[in-house]
């Protein structure tokens, strides 16, 4: 019970950054629903407008390997915060949290990411700063 | 009894003093910092990066019309102002397509607004979808004999130290849709929309913004809100970032590319 409150918060507080950065309304594109929480290896970064996204390579219980795709700020939003490109290269191990995109597929948003060493960026609280 | 009442105005005495002497310490010790910067034929200069308009003390990214502050439907207005939500992307969020914010809807969310300001025109560019604003200020008459567009044509002129923008000509479009997020509907203007705004720099950093909303189809008489815009003199080191929608709209409608 306790965690599934938990959850909705967390999904509260997604719901809340990934407003803050679309160009449009997230319930357009993604579930509210259907949060989606992997852990993988970074495999590209498209910095372009009107959001980033990055692919990460998800491998299942069974090894299988699934690529993702995560949406998340505008490159400008990200740029004024003092979030270059240079914040997630390929290789990269990250966990990232969003919510699945409406028509199914292994998209997502990804306004939560957290880096193997604990920096998170690319979410959209006041607290978050520029990786170090 | 004499004798507190005398102490009593003797404390009132002190207090006052007090208070003056701490005013004129301040007015010394912070003259020019605050004043409010002129252009050279004195008018008040806007120039500058800007904040979304906000309510004053609001925290939130984003901006959207106080319910509480609209003035009551005119018969059949409320049927024009509230939009059903249909589940077809297309409809229901425009934006997800790449179509316009609108006016004052783009200017209302998370993103810088630079001001440029000339004897002739008042420019204001925002970053979100690089939508830009290029107001004449010398109070011409609006067009008759245009179609209306979704920004509007906004038409400026000066009222002492107050700047007006008073704009016309709107396509009937989202009023606030950028953050207002009813699942059921959202809100529309129609192409009777006037909007006011009365600008004023009260100081360095603060430009009180108050915004008129006039749409005699939907409401029995015009309501304002006051917000304001603060200064962020810190993003002038980069200026707007370039935001191109149709670059990688990738989830375009919910769909996703491969």
């Amino acid at each position: 019970m306790i965690a599934r409150r938990l959850t909705s918060i967390g999904a509260l507080l997604m719901l809340t950054t990934s407003a803050i950065y679309a160009h449009h309304s997230f319930a357009a594109e993604y579930d509210s629903s259907k949060p989606v929480k992997v852990t993988g290896v970074v495999t590209r970064v498209e910095w372009t407008n009107p959001h980033i996204w990055f692919y990460v390579d998800v491998k299942d219980e069974q090894g299988k390997v699934t690529n993702w795709g995560f949406s998340a700020g505008p490159p400008g939003v990200l740029q004024r915060r003092g979030i270059s490109r240079d914040a997630m290269k390929q290789g990269d191990v990250v966990v990232v949290e969003g919510f699945r995109a409406r028509d199914g597929s292994n998209n997502a948003s990804g306004g939560r990411v957290t880096f193997a060493d604990g920096r998170s960026v690319f979410t959209a609280s006041n607290e978050d700063r520029a990786p170090r | 009894m004499s004798r507190i009442r005398i102490n009593v105005a003797a404390l009132l005495t002190t207090i006052a003093l007090i208070v003056v002497v701490s005013q004129l310490a301040n007015a010394q010790s912070s003259p020019a910092a605050n004043q409010v910067p002129r252009t050279a034929d004195g008018k008040p200069d806007f120039s500058g990066m800007w904040d979304n308009p906000k309510e004053p003390g609001a925290k939130g990214a984003a901006t959207v019309f106080n319910r509480e502050k609209m003035a009551p439907f005119v018969p059949g207005g409320e049927a024009l102002f509230y939009e059903p939500r249909t589940g077809d992307p297309r409809h229901d969020e425009p934006r997800a397509f790449c179509m316009p914010s609108g006016f004052p809807s783009a200017f209302l969310g998370p993103y810088p607004i630079h001001i440029i300001q000339t004897p002739q025109y008042l420019v204001m560019a925002t970053e979100f979808m690089n939508v830009t604003r290029i107001i004449p200020l010398d109070g011409r008459p609006h067009k008759t004999d245009i179609e209306p567009t979704f920004y509007g044509e906004p038409i400026g002129r000066w009222e002492g130290d107050t700047l007006v923008i008073e704009a016309k000509n709107y396509k009937r479009w989202s009023l606030d849709d950028w953050y207002y997020q009813n699942p059921k509907e959202y809100r529309m203007h129609t192409e009777a929309l006037r909007t006011v705004e009365r600008l004023r720099r009260v100081d360095r950093d603060t430009i009180a913004y108050e915004f008129t909303v006039d749409d005699p189809k939907i409401f029995t008489k015009p309501w304002s809100v006051d917000w304001v815009m603060k200064r962020h003199p810190e993003w002038e080191k980069t200026g707007l970032y370039e935001m191109v929608c149709n670059e990688n709209n990738r989830c375009e409608g919910g769909n996703c590319r491969k």
